[in-house]
């Protein structure tokens, strides 16, 4: 049962108009974590299967009280980011290495004790990888590395027993490989799989100086290279990670590009061996103008990203007494070795190198030798959404190479822009004091008067029906979103927010100081968000309401089996259907494009498949089929649920007047149902507006972000760029503005259509 | 049992005055009819006394004791809706049991009681129906039920008769009165219906614009209406009224439609006040009859005739006016006929207050 | 039947058809890949599992934990009856809250009341994303991390709107005689609220509590987020753990919506005559 207690409500009550007040984050009000030895060490973590059952041995061997999570990798940084700052966070986890700089900034890690790390023993490059520098700028080591992972080759011995020493010497594989089955498979689209690419033409995706490396000729031609990978079909298109394990096998692929995890998917009855990416002999000749000249080495190896997989203390954990122990036994020789007989997990510690044996092993050994480490700084967040955007745009023949690099360094400057400046918050607080004085006295002045006291003590027996309702909506809901809202007025990270005024919404209003319609501006996006929500509501409305009135005729027989089937769009959860809409979409394999060549196979057509993510249209298309398939179920349910409240001889006067079917409809059916349908189509249009799940679960924004909305821009400004929390509330309030707007001056109108008829 | 009374009861909603200063007095045991058209307040009124409504103004009596305050729980009426409001999730017995229980009455005290409700009312085979699986002269007889177990001194009816079809309409009037005559209790009902309020009541309260216009029984209203309104309320079909008509000079007689109608002394009329008046003449349709001539007689032209049976409606003017007379069906009816007024059935009002002149 | 009853007839069957075949075949893909042993990667139309086994289903519903006295217990009923649990006490509090707030705006009048209204709207105008970071630092000062009051209180909060418009609709369509005879009858307006209302919403009631229920049983990023402990996980959550940083184990995501699914489902066949006319009496008015 729900047993609180009065004073707890009330000093949360306190604490957050005592935050909203204030005008800062509320965060600050809250203690730091108190040391506690006796308290259990707590440990959190994102794996799954072997690495999960290794790592529970692991701990299973330690001789001390551990707690284990594991959250779904999904939920994991949000999650790390709302509890460590509060003290409910873990005391360890493991994450991977390139966060580092993210979690250093938001105070999520600490760093180790200076003699933590037997630094000997581990493989240099996964030492530069957990070492930053700290707020003061003094290099620190922030993590215990545990395991490195890198991109390799995979190959199936079966039907590629010589593998071709370079990436060129693919494509003559295409004539001998049997019909349909690719030489070589890998998630192209991916800004992650590319930099193995750019590696070899010596560029990095984000320099040293900490700018968007993914410039000048050699990167244009690194693009290049894949488009004439494609074209040749030597790869397939539109691949992601699910495709290429799955093209792999099924021995339509007879080498992929991939990671260790792969292996775990793979049946034992699959022949494959592990290699080093090949080389570039392309990039032999084109390396980036700065690159260091490549000597031991021509035609140039292919440089994937290196990924530390490592143990993080959180501030919290520093200070309990038995973290170092936990951490120097999860992180020692022996686990290392346990790691990687149990878990395939190459170490890294250069004393648990992987058995002789383990040829998989090794061959990951051998490629992370030629692997760059990730950067871990925070500049690198900024890195992945243009460089993936440009790759796919070219990928996609929208633009050139170069052109597409341009834009995507742009991108990057407008995403680290430096958040604008503090603001002397005395005047907002002085008119925010002003305000709330006046209401107050005003609602005082209101009281007192007669007549509104005679209607006071009147409602007094409906506020006791509804005293509860407005605590508790108060509280979690209005009291969130009016401390959401304030922190529009705030830039920075979110324990260490400051005033900044209207700057975020001017920054937003305009356009970031960009062309007004450029893509991804406010404006252009508010016009996609406005198509979106009168399409989906425009097809919602047509398709549930013919249904329910066909539903609704009297002679239908099997009407119960029809509803119930009707509305099973709704009963799955829409995470997952949305899902398998994005499969179905797939250009070469998705369920739609084996309904074009049936059609074709059966009429002798030849319709070619759409690659659905690649333009604008066709995006919107599939986005809004998703939707309209959620939510036409609830506009039939609602349709039928209003006509059963016309009654009969309304619309039997209405035949005795000659009127047809169809007028009928619409001079009396539906004018009946108005009164239901309107709030639900307000409603309806409010959801839509606001349905960030379908857009970035199915389209992801694609193609360029062109179909994103206004929530999703928000999103992303909140989670996947800078976590700019003040940037993304500004876009709540905007959108909330919006639709306040758009629903009072919509009553407005359906009044005043009321009064003219 | 009880009687009841209230004393300056005035309702408001917002700015509208619903009820101006009602006072009634209903006695013990007695059937009370507050008769008006639509719009005259006697609803709110009736919900004033049940308590649904909390009075601006007054107070209300059950038998000596001020209930104004009291919560609708507290009063021990019953009431009939219009609608009859019967619960849709319960079943006829536990719609007859429901005031019961919540008063938490014996089971066994409960099962008597509706078992012989039902018995009075005929339901018993009904008992374990729902409401949407009865007819409505059914409902109507459940909602009866339901008031009847209830064994209150006060019974309030808001129309009860007005959702169901004239045939059963008149059956069920008789049954409402059976029963008040069977259990005794006071009944106020509230009707726009005269006939029923005529043949039901035995005090008749006639509401206009939220005042009351006369009270007394149906036949004292009937005879002698308070003033226009009433007059034309009640009886069917209504008063003939012929505005601007003279009395003369002596105050014997009144012109109307350019005869001399004489006007008999009668109780209380003093002619030295009506003498040379401007009036407006009531007569009622079943106060004329058609004679070939007299000197007493007004001109009667009949347009349309509504033919009942015994008697014809005939609708038409007199001179200027329109009207109706009563007549014999067998009695011809030619284009232009005279038609006498029974001197003593003659009604004089006040020509700018609508009161009645004596 | 005249001919043109019959042309109706088979038109109206054919378009029904269609939107069924519409509604169902995404659905089916989930269910033929929950039920594929593997995945060969070809563009298809119809979808049939492909070397179908029962494999990724047991592998969902089967995880155990250990547990102190050196069992093992059956982690995933355990994280069944979580949700289960979660979302039913979800659906009470929220509809619980409701009801009589949504009593309230539809027979009273009161001062605040349209301010009100207005506020209801506006709270569903306002992107969760905005809101999320204060709602967990007030959960945090009420101590409710991690515990699963405070996730089925924020569910609920969140589940309030849409349920008092929704009742506050149904509630207007049920005749005021109905509550006055029983207050006549000898009920305060309380009783009258609870023992006449009450029922005769039911139906609608009902539907509002589906609907708060599948906000809780749907719902991942808040729980996982708010919960710290695997035996405390609702479902969502562990479907969601099928899915990795690198890869994703797809058959079994796809085994486990269907596992979730199957309860709401058989709720939505038992309330479906009623959702028709819960949702339809004028249900969702503004």
């Amino acid at each position: 049962m729900i047993r609180l207690r009065a004073w707890r409500w009330l000093a949360a009550l306190a604490c957050l108009l005592a935050a909203s007040a204030l005008g800062t984050s509320p965060a600050r009000a809250t203690s730091p974590p108190v040391p506690d030895a006796s308290a259990p060490l707590t440990i959190w973590h994102a794996y799954r299967g072997v690495e999960q059952a290794t790592l529970d041995a692991l701990l299973a061997s330690y001789d001390g009280d551990v707690e284990v999570l594991a959250i779904p990798y999904d939920a994991f940084g949000s999650k790390l980011a709302a509890a460590i700052p509060l003290g409910e966070g873990p005391d360890l986890f493991i994450d991977s290495h390139e966060r580092l700089g993210d979690f250093i900034h938001r105070g999520l890690v600490a760093p180790l004790p200076p003699d933590a790390l037997e630094e000997a023993a581990y493989a240099p490059q996964a030492l530069t990888a957990v070492t930053l520098p700290d707020t003061e700028g003094h290099p620190r080591r922030w993590a215990a590395p545990m395991s490195m992972k890198s991109l390799a080759l995979y190959v199936n011995t079966e039907l590629l027993p010589e593998v071709p020493a370079t990436l060129e010497g693919f494509e003559a594989l295409t004539e001998t490989l049997p019909e349909g089955v690719f030489p070589l498979a890998w998630e192209a689209n991916s800004a992650y799989a590319h930099a193995a690419i750019l590696g070899a033409y010596g560029i990095e995706l984000l320099t040293a100086e900490g700018d968007f490396g993914m410039r000048g000729d050699a990167a244009a031609r690194s693009l290049q290279l894949v488009m004439d990978l494609l074209d040749a079909k030597v790869l397939p298109e539109d691949a992601d990670g699910a495709l290429v394990a799955d093209l792999f096998r099924s021995g339509k692929a007879a080498a992929v590009i991939s990671g260790p995890w792969l292996a775990g998917d793979l049946p034992a009855s699959l022949h494959y061996e592990i290699r080093r990416l090949p080389a570039i002999g392309d990039a032999a000749q084109h390396r980036a103008s700065g690159a260091t000249p490549e000597t031991e080495e021509s035609p140039a190896p292919m440089r994937p990203l290196l990924t530390v997989e490592s143990l993080m203390l959180s501030p919290r954990g520093a200070t309990h007494p038995r973290a170092a122990a936990l951490l120097a036994h999860l992180t020692s020789a022996e686990a290392g070795r346990r790691r990687a007989r149990d878990a395939r997990a190459l170490s890294a510690r250069t004393d648990a190198p992987p058995p002789s044996a383990d040829a998989f092993l090794r061959a990951f050994q051998a490629q992370a030798a030629v692997a760059t480490p990730m950067p871990a700084v925070r500049a690198m967040r900024a890195v992945w959404e243009p460089a993936s955007r440009a790759i796919r745009k070219t990928l996609r023949r929208d633009v050139t190479p170069a052109k597409a690099l341009e834009e995507a360094a742009r991108r990057f400057q407008e995403v680290r822009r430096p958040p604008p400046p503090p603001k002397d918050p005395t005047f907002f607080l002085a008119i925010l004091g002003a305000l709330s004085l006046f209401g107050a006295l005003t609602l005082l002045h209101r009281a007192r008067q007669p007549a509104m006291r005679a209607r006071l003590r009147a409602s007094l027996p409906a506020y006791r029906y509804v005293i509860h309702g407005v605590l508790l909506v108060g509280l979690l809901v209005l009291g969130p979103i009016l401390v959401g809202a304030a922190t529009a007025l705030f830039a920075g990270q979110p324990h260490q927010m400051y005033y900044v005024g209207l700057d975020n919404f001017v920054d937003i209003l305009t356009a970031r100081s960009g062309p007004l319609f450029a893509s991804g501006s406010f404006y252009l996006v508010l016009i996609v968000t406005v198509a979106w929500t009168a399409c989906n509501v425009v097809l919602h409305l047509a398709i549930g309401v013919t249904l329910a009135l066909v539903l609704s005729r009297p002679l239908l027989k099997l009407k119960s089996v029809y509803r119930v089937l009707l509305i099973v769009p709704w009963s799955v959860p829409s995470y997952v259907t949305a899902l398998a809409w994005k499969g179905m979409f797939h250009r070469q394999f998705g369920a739609v494009t084996g309904i074009i060549q049936s059609v074709n196979d059966v009429f002798g057509t030849e319709i070619e498949p759409i690659a659905w993510f690649a333009t604008f249209s066709t995006s919107f298309a599939a986005n809004l089929t998703t939707n309209v398939w959620l939510g036409f179920p609830f506009m039939m349910v609602v349709t039928l649920g209003a006509l059963t409240a016309v009654p009969k001889d309304v619309l039997e006067a209405a035949e005795v007047d000659g009127a047809t079917p169809l007028q009928r409809l619409w001079h009396v059916t539906l004018p009946m149902i108005k009164p239901t349908m309107i709030p639900a189509t307000v409603l309806g249009s409010i959801w839509t507006f606001n349905m960030f799940n379908v857009v970035f679960l199915v389209s992801g924004g694609e193609p360029d972000g062109t179909t994103d909305i206004l929530i999703s821009e928000a999103y992303r400004w909140a989670f996947t760029r800078e976590a700019r929390y003040g940037y993304a509330a500004a876009y709540a309030v905007l959108i909330f503005l919006i639709l306040a707007g758009a629903s009072t001056a919509g009553a407005r109108w359906i009044d005043r259509s009321k009064e003219r008829a | 049992m009880v009687n009841v009374e209230t004393q300056g009861l005035r309702k408001s909603f917002g700015d509208t005055e619903v009820l101006k200063g009602i006072d009634l007095r209903v006695p013990e045991g007695s059937f009370a009819v507050l008769v008006g058209p639509s719009g005259c307040g006697k609803s709110t009124l009736l919900r004033l006394l049940a308590g649904l409504e909390q009075a601006t103004e007054g107070t209300i009596l059950f038998g000596g004791e001020d209930v104004t305050a009291y919560a609708p729980k507290d009063r021990d009426v019953a009431m009939v809706f219009q609608s009859y409001a019967l619960y849709p999730h319960m079943t006829v017995r536990d719609n007859l049991a429901f005031g019961l229980k919540l008063r938490k009455t014996a089971a066994d005290i409960i099962d008597a009681r509706v078992t012989e409700a039902a018995a009075v009312l005929g339901l018993e085979p009904l008992l374990e129906r729902f409401p949407r699986a009865l007819s409505g002269g059914q409902r109507q007889r459940v909602a009866m039920g339901r008031a009847i177990v209830r064994r209150s001194k006060l019974f309030l009816f808001d129309e009860p008769l007005s959702n169901l079809d004239p045939a059963l309409r008149t059956q069920v009037r008789v049954d409402i009165r059976k029963q008040h005559d069977r259990l005794g209790a006071t009944s106020i009902y509230v009707t726009h219906d005269q006939v029923e309020a005529m043949t039901l009541a035995d005090l008749l309260f006639v509401l206009s614009e939220g005042e009351v216009q006369q009270v007394g029984s149906p036949l004292e209203v009937y005879e002698d209406p308070a003033n226009r309104f009433v007059a034309g309320f009640v009886g069917s079909p209504a008063m003939n009224f012929i505005d601007g008509c003279r009395v003369s000079a002596d105050g014997a007689a009144v012109l109307v439609a350019e005869r001399r109608l004489p006007l008999p002394p009668s109780e209380g009329r003093e002619p030295s006040k009506l003498a040379g008046r401007e009036v407006c003449v009531g007569v009622r349709p079943h106060d004329m009859s058609i004679v070939e001539a007299s000197a007493h007689a007004i001109p009667f032209t009949p347009s349309i005739l509504e033919t009942l049976g015994p008697e014809v409606h005939a609708h038409g003017t007199f001179g200027a006016h329109e009207g109706v007379v009563a007549v014999s069906a067998d009695l011809p009816l030619a284009r232009g006929v005279m038609v006498h007024v029974r001197p003593t059935r003659l009604y004089l009002f006040d020509q700018a207050t609508g009161a009645t002149l004596r | 039947m005249t001919a043109r009853a019959i042309a109706n007839n088979v038109l109206s069957h054919a378009l029904l058809l269609v939107a069924v075949a519409f509604a169902l075949y995404p659905v089916l893909w989930v269910v033929a890949l929950a039920f594929s042993g593997d995945s060969v990667p070809t563009a298809r139309a119809i979808p049939v599992p492909t070397a179908p086994t029962m494999d990724h289903l047991r592998e969902v519903v089967s995880t155990t934990r250990p547990t102190p006295d050196g069992g093992t217990a059956w982690l995933f009923g355990r994280q069944l009856a979580n949700s289960l649990l979660v979302s039913i006490a979800t659906a009470l509090v929220g509809v619980g809250v409701a009801i009589p707030v949504a009593y309230a705006l539809a027979r009273f009048e009161f001062v605040g009341k349209s301010g009100g209204m207005a506020t209801l709207l506006a709270t569903q105008m306002f992107p969760a994303v905005a809101s999320a970071v204060p709602l967990f630092i007030m959960l945090e000062a009420m101590g409710l991390l991690n515990t699963r009051t405070g996730l089925i209180l924020c569910y609920a909060s969140t589940s309030v709107p849409f349920a008092i418009f929704q009742l506050r609709g149904a509630f207007e369509t049920i005749p005021v005689d109905l509550e006055e005879a029983a207050m006549v009858d000898g009920a305060s307006r309380f009783e009258a609220f609870v023992r006449v209302v009450l029922p005769v919403a039911k139906p609608a009631i009902a539907v509002t509590f589906l609907f708060a229920f599948m906000t809780a049983y749907n719902e991942f990023i808040l729980a996982a987020t708010l919960l710290s402990d695997e035996s405390m996980f609702t479902l969502p959550v562990v479907l969601q753990r099928f899915i990795g940083e690198y890869d994703a184990q797809w058959e079994a995501f796809a085994a486990g919506a269907l596992v979730v699914s199957v309860p709401v489902m058989a709720l939505f066949y038992l309330l479906q005559k009623h959702m028709v006319a819960g949702l339809g009496a004028g249900g969702v008015k503004g």
